[in-house]
């Protein structure tokens, strides 16, 4: 447990760049945000508020992070004699502990967001509606579900490289790529669609956004492990 | 004691046989001289003797166990080489924090005058670091994590001779007062000579020279005189190289000749350099005269050399 930390440690020795830069990237996305809405907002009716999608961009930048955990910081750990092991067994507790972070700071967000008025112009960033939890506890977790999964996709895609090369990497694209066009195909050709809306509609927001997510993380994490064991640096 | 021991390791790439039935040990408290030319196998055979590639069969012990994913035995291991990369978020000094994490015999005092000698701007970003400053960035690694085995793959490139020779100056300081079993690896045989302690050569994936200096240079010489008496000293020694001017001979020999009859023949020392040099070649040579069939390598020739 000391070397996973110690190791999780390595990790985060520049935590300003790694933690800091997804809330950075988030802090600019809000005011952007507030800049347009207050300048598309002004001669319109104030009837319906505004939502924005904006959210997405934290969790996009988070999956990019941890794609370069896996092709710049693997190749270094495992230059200063770390096990593959090791590294990624502290790159999923880095993760996860980033991702119960980051949960909590979007929750906060959300609550500055209601108390502000959605930033005074009704705006809705954080506090979507269909993510909505009665519990505090619940809330943060449907924020830290997606972060889980995006996260082990980044490490997963990361050490893909490290392993196959660019060529990897696209045979895994293409291959999720068949894989989705695939479903959507039986999908269509079943006429499945109404009892997907269905599943959709009926399951709840905990478990489509926490449940789900977390495990589907650990099929990648367990993925990240597997394809690591004759990665090269 | 033996440190590493390798036996009967290849390591294949496709069709490409980087390490090819190589044996080999490190001996405990050493400095061994890992030397070969670009692509001959050194850099494969350090990467699988700490555990960072598999070897495709033969058998590796490192502090008596397989290095492969064995924390113990890593963490007992530094190896710096010149293609290391750091994380482009790096500034300088994060390098040197993390190792000082890693390395339970970290000397952080030993650290900060090299990064003094070494003129490195810790706050610099890592990818704005010249060749020479990232060379110097892996050297101090090295010297300060004190690993009871540390390798140095081309630990220097871009750094000038001045730099060069603080490194070995602080290499032998500090190999004098915590012995510890060190590789170097590099083509600058010249300047390392003097400093190690035991020479492994290796060609197009096998080993051609294995010996202590010391064994090695006394065995090594060149004689020049008079063709007919050159070509009789050197009767039963291997003929590492020759040349030949009107009817004058010079000749480098391995196995040093006995007691004979000096008088016309002018005797001198090899420098490592040399020796290496012209093993590789008189290897290389062989392998092309074992293709053409039996009879057509050199005849003085012997090919070991024990």
């Amino acid at each position: 447990m000391t070397q996973l930390v110690k190791v999780a440690r390595i990790q985060l020795v520049n935590a300003r760049m790694v933690l800091g830069l997804p809330l950075l990237v988030l802090a600019c996305v809000l005011a952007a945000n507030i800049v347009i809405f207050m300048a598309i907002q002004a001669p319109e009716s104030p009837g319906d508020a505004p939502m924005t999608g904006a959210l997405i961009s934290v969790y996009i930048v988070t999956l990019v992070t941890h794609v370069q955990t896996m092709t710049q910081m693997f190749p270094f750990a495992l230059g200063l004699s770390i096990t593959r092991r090791d590294f990624v067994a502290s790159a999923g507790l880095v993760v996860v502990g980033q991702a119960l972070l980051y949960g909590v700071i979007i929750w906060v967000m959300s609550l500055i967001e209601g108390a502000t008025g959605g930033w005074g112009l009704d705006l809705a960033m954080f506090d979507l509606a269909f993510l909505q939890q009665s519990n505090v506890v619940t809330q943060i977790l449907v924020y830290t579900g997606p972060f889980l999964l995006l996260s082990f996709a980044g490490l997963w895609t990361g050490i893909v490289y490290q392993r196959w090369g660019q060529p990897g990497v696209w045979v895994l694209m293409l291959s999720l790529g068949a894989l989705l066009v695939g479903l959507l195909a039986l999908i269509g050709w079943q006429d499945w669609w109404q009892p997907v809306f269905d599943f959709f509609a009926e399951t709840s927001t905990l478990v489509l956004f926490a449940v789900y997510p977390a495990v589907i993380a650990a099929v990648l994490a367990a993925a990240t492990y597997a394809t690591s064991r004759r990665a090269v640096p | 004691m033996s440190v590493v021991s390798l036996q009967g390791v290849t390591k294949r790439y496709g069709e490409t046989r980087a390490v090819d039935d190589v044996s080999f040990d490190l001996h405990e408290n050493r400095i061994h001289g890992l030397l070969g030319r670009n692509g001959a196998g050194k850099s494969t055979a350090m990467r699988m003797l700490t555990g960072q590639e598999v070897p495709t069969s033969g058998r590796i012990r490192v502090f008596g166990e397989n290095p492969y994913e064995n924390a113990d035995v890593l963490q007992r291991v530094c190896f710096i080489k010149e293609s290391q990369r750091y994380p482009d978020i790096f500034i300088a000094r994060h390098a040197l924090e993390a190792a000082a994490m890693v390395f339970p015999n970290w000397d952080q005092d030993f650290a900060d005058r090299l990064v003094d000698e070494f003129r490195l701007p810790l706050k610099q970003r890592v990818r704005k670091l010249s060749r020479g400053q990232l060379s110097s960035v892996g050297v101090i690694i090295g010297l300060a994590a004190r690993a009871p085995l540390t390798l140095f793959d081309e630990p220097y490139l871009g750094l000038d001779a001045v730099a060069r020779q603080a490194f070995y100056d602080h290499l032998i300081a500090d190999y004098a007062e915590h012995p510890r079993t060190i590789v170097l690896s590099t083509h600058l045989i010249d300047e390392v000579a003097d400093i190690i302690e035991h020479v492994t050569v290796i060609d197009r994936g096998r080993i051609v020279m294995d010996d202590s200096s010391e064994n090695l240079r006394s065995q090594a010489v060149t004689v020049s005189g008079p063709t007919k008496a050159v070509e009789q000293f050197s009767d039963g020694h291997d003929v590492l190289h020759r040349e030949d001017l009107g009817g004058f001979t010079r000749v480098l020999l391995a196995g040093v000749p006995s007691e004979r009859e000096t008088a016309s023949l002018q005797v001198e020392p090899v420098s490592l350099q040399q020796l290496v040099v012209r093993t590789t070649q008189f290897h290389d040579a062989e392998l092309a005269g074992a293709g053409n069939g039996p009879g057509n390598s050199n005849g003085t020739g012997k090919g070991d050399r024990s």
